[in-house]
């Protein structure tokens, strides 16, 4: 398994690289020029043109990609148009609040939506089923800024128990970090947990029907051990893969909910660099997300060994 | 491997959270919380010309001059000056005691070089720079500059408002290329930058400089006492107006600079809150034609636009029904200050359909396309190109509308490639009221063909005038030259200004000192 492993981190390195050289591109290619704005409207074209120079911007593609690709090769991101920070510290200072976003989402998804979707299947056809799925319908259906402006308005303009923006860190103590998750996770969280419980209960709803399970029941098990330790335990890989799916869901959601709450995580990060066609940035991050993207693949991999002994690498 | 030896390999993988730096604020400190207009991206304000970094920069750096709310100069750190009989020799001293934020003082040689790099990129300075025989330290407090000919503007150039400001910088960061980023903060003014909370995009935080000595007169806009009555502001970074208005509304914030008009009413609705007009000199919104290109490289097809466009129209999609927000523009100066003119300005903005379809026959349009850029990602330009695409198909224009963001149009505005390859016929955009207050800080109005701002307009007789104005030695002088310029500009549609309109401010009741004017002016400002 070690082998398999090893094999999988390699196969990462000529992924960043297509991803790289796509992203590298496409932003070459685009439209836009940070200098123009950098400049601003009272600058001349000359103005624009020396600014242009200054950033590096008016050479070729080829040397600026071999430039970009040396410097990821020392495991240095660049330093933002903008900012003048380097890449690596701008990441650095959003990564908490998008992982502490993401880990509560996907927390609050899977402890509602198994059971939902489970509770589903064992009542296939009945008015809680049609519940369940009537409000997965909804979760996939309702825009994720609507349900965030509901929910703040509702929570924290109306109510006064929540706050409606901003993110404290984890360090300054557990309920003022996670009293600013909340709302966004909820709203982050709705579109997953749909898909979660449907996922959940069409998959129970199949190895309900299998054998085992009326050998248990016929052993004389309670519902409770049947559908959780039986069912959902060989149910479970279907489920997971569409977890570690959805987790590129969050990361697109976390775009929205970030910029509905005011969240300085990655996704404003990105959003903003790319308005201001910040380069390095938005490579940077691009980079980032696909690596965290391959490595929860990896992970989830390996976690059906957990679930289905047979399975081996 | 299998599942049990995978369990404990990753019982032991941790997740290693990387910390934002946010020191505690200590306890009792009075701590105003800004929403700003937009992202602090950067902070050089002789690099980066936007209003968010000139904000900012007023709060970091001081100016020798500043103008008041009468947009009259006045001495900021400068103590006294004397000029010459013949105008060409200025000498400034400045005011004992000022200091860096590394207590360093504040010398003349710091000043040259602050001078030397913001003439390098501001247009007035650059005039200036195109005059200037000398400019020098005499002493550590003394500095003279020798020019070749009188410039009656120095003093306003010195203390304007527009971007980029001359602010004071030590010599070794003013020494930085003009067209390179600074990488350090340390400035001359009220407040200090605190580069390591300065998360860009998300919030930026000044502290109050104990070793800053404002003058002791009432402070005025630029001018006068800069006195920070809170001991930290943090300005919050929030690209939604829905959640800036709810954390208005929920004390999570203070002050909100510019809150669209569309909440005006729910905001004003919370007794907590007071809602005002931000800056009385407002904006000119506009939309530019490209006159190196037909159609409208002929004047009579640009006349024909400028007498079938509704202002009332493109007013009403930016600000709404309020009409206390907006009024009618006869030219191209803001309303409500010495130079407005409406000199000529008789045709701008009808609504005349029929007389401009008229106008565009008599004009022989041949039915080449408009390319019409049009950010959609700025409401302000948004809301005017949709109402221009309407009004060039009802006149008869064969209308390409491309919808695109900000970021590209401010790309493609400055190719002067033809319309089919990359260029344009017309853009849309808005300048801040205080930048239209007379021609110095105004490139849009300049009409100096390939040299002039972008759609490179080449009227004479608009150049001309504003010559004169440059000129002038008294206000009736400026006035007689303005209202030239002003109706030359009219008679040769440098470009079609859309009206005049104002933005509001909201803050907390617990917040006093707010005053109305270009910048969000902190001094002054304190909390209960």
């Amino acid at each position: 398994m070690l082998g398999y492993i090893g094999r999988r981190i390699l196969a990462t390195i000529p992924v960043m690289a297509v991803v790289g050289l796509f992203v590298f591109s496409l932003l070459y290619f685009a439209p836009g020029d940070p200098a123009a704005i950098i400049a601003g409207d009272q600058a001349t074209p000359d103005d624009v043109a020396r600014i242009r120079a200054s950033l590096g911007l008016d050479r070729p593609f080829l040397v600026r990609f071999g430039e970009w690709s040396w410097q990821i090769l020392h495991g240095d991101l660049g330093t933002s148009i903008f900012t003048n920070l380097p890449v690596t510290t701008m990441i650095g200072q959003r990564v908490q609040p998008t992982v502490s976003l993401m880990l509560v989402t996907l927390v609050l998804a899977i402890v509602v939506a198994v059971p939902l979707g489970v509770v589903a299947a064992w009542k296939a056809g009945s008015l809680i089923d049609r519940l369940v799925m009537g409000l997965a319908v909804l979760g996939f259906s309702v825009p994720v800024f609507v349900v965030g402006y509901v929910l703040a308005y509702v929570f924290a303009l109306e109510l006064g128990w929540l706050p409606v923006q901003g993110y404290t860190p984890i360090e300054q103590g557990l309920w003022p970090w996670f009293s600013n998750l909340i709302l966004p996770a909820v709203t982050l969280g709705l579109v997953y947990i749909a898909l979660i419980a449907r996922v959940t209960r069409a998959t129970m709803l199949d190895v309900l029907s299998q054998d085992y399970v009326r050998t248990a029941r016929a052993k004389g098990l309670g519902q409770g051990p049947v559908l959780f330790i039986h069912a959902l335990k060989n149910a479970a890989v279907p489920i997971v893969t569409v977890i570690g799916i959805g987790i590129a869901l969050l990361i697109g959601g976390a775009v929205v909910t970030e910029t509905v709450f005011a969240i300085p995580g990655l996704g404003r990060l990105t959003v903003d660099a790319i308005l201001r066609r910040d380069y390095p940035v938005i490579q940077g991050v691009v980079l980032l997300f696909s690596f965290v993207y391959v490595l929860v693949n990896l992970a989830i991999d390996l976690f059906y060994t957990l679930l289905d002994p047979r399975i081996r690498y | 491997m299998d599942r049990r030896t995978f369990l404990k390999g990753s019982a032991a993988i941790g997740l290693a959270a990387p910390q934002i730096a946010r020191p505690a604020v200590a306890q009792g400190a009075k701590v105003l919380r800004f929403v700003p207009q937009a992202n602090l991206a950067n902070f050089d304000p002789i690099w980066g010309t936007q209003y968010v970094v000139r904000n900012a920069g007023t709060l970091v750096w001081d100016l020798l001059y500043g103008v008041d709310a009468q947009l009259k100069p006045q001495r900021q750190m400068v103590e006294s000056e004397e000029v010459s009989g013949d105008h060409l020799t200025w000498t400034f001293r400045l005011r004992p005691g000022l200091k860096f934020h590394d207590g360093e003082p504040v010398l003349s040689k710091d000043v040259v070089a602050s001078l030397t790099r913001w003439m390098a990129r501001d247009p007035l300075g650059l005039m200036i720079r195109a005059i200037q025989d000398d400019l020098a330290a005499v002493d550590d407090r003394t500095f003279r500059w020798r020019l070749k000919k009188p410039f009656p503007k120095l003093l306003y150039a010195l203390g304007k408002t527009n971007a980029p400001m001359a602010l004071i910088m030590p010599e070794r960061i003013a020494k930085t290329d003009p067209f390179t980023q600074i990488t350090e903060y340390v400035g001359s003014g009220p407040m200090t930058f605190v580069r390591n909370e300065w998360v860009p995009g998300a919030r930026a935080v000044f502290q109050k400089f104990a070793d800053y000595k404002p003058r002791d007169e009432p402070n005025s806009w630029l001018a006068g006492g800069k006195r920070i009555l809170v001991d930290r502001v943090e300005w919050v970074i929030m690209p939604d107006a829905a959640t800036a208005s709810a954390a208005l509304q929920n004390g999570e914030v203070d002050w909100w600079e510019n809150p669209i008009s569309d909440l005006v009413p729910l905001l004003r609705k919370n007794a907590n809150l007071n809602v005002d007009i931000a800056d009385p000199l407002g904006n000119v919104g506009s939309f530019r034609m490209n006159h190196l290109y037909p159609p409208f490289d002929n004047p009579k097809i640009r006349q024909a636009v400028l007498t079938a466009m509704s202002q009332e129209d493109y007013m009403r999609a930016i600000v709404g029904d309020d009409d206390s927000l907006w009024k009618k523009l006869p030219g191209f100066f803001t309303p409500g200050t010495p130079l407005f003119s409406d000199a000529g300005g008789a045709q701008v903005g009808k609504g005349d359909i029929k007389l401009g379809q008229k106008l565009l026959k008599e004009a022989g349009y041949k039915g080449e396309p408009v390319v019409c850029v049009v950010a959609q990602d700025q409401p302000i330009t948004k809301a005017q190109g949709d109402i221009t695409a309407d009004l060039l198909k009802q006149m008869g224009f064969n209308v390409d509308f491309v919808a695109t963001d900000w970021g590209t149009t401010g790309t493609r505005r400055a190719s002067k490639a033809p319309p089919n390859q990359g260029g344009w016929n017309m853009f849309h955009t808005w300048h801040a009221g205080a930048d239209c207050i007379n021609p110095a800080g105004y490139p849009a109005v300049r009409a100096s063909g390939d040299k002039a701002w972008f759609g490179w307009p080449n009227v004479p007789p608009v150049e001309a005038a504003i010559a004169e104005w440059f000129d002038a030695a008294d206000p009736a002088a400026e006035k007689a030259a303005i209202d030239k310029v002003n109706a030359a500009a009219c008679e040769g549609v440098v470009y079609v200004p859309t009206g005049f309109f104002l933005g509001y401010q909201a803050w907390r009741k617990n917040v006093s000192g707010i005053v109305k004017g270009p910048i969000p002016f902190t001094w002054g400002v304190s909390k209960a």
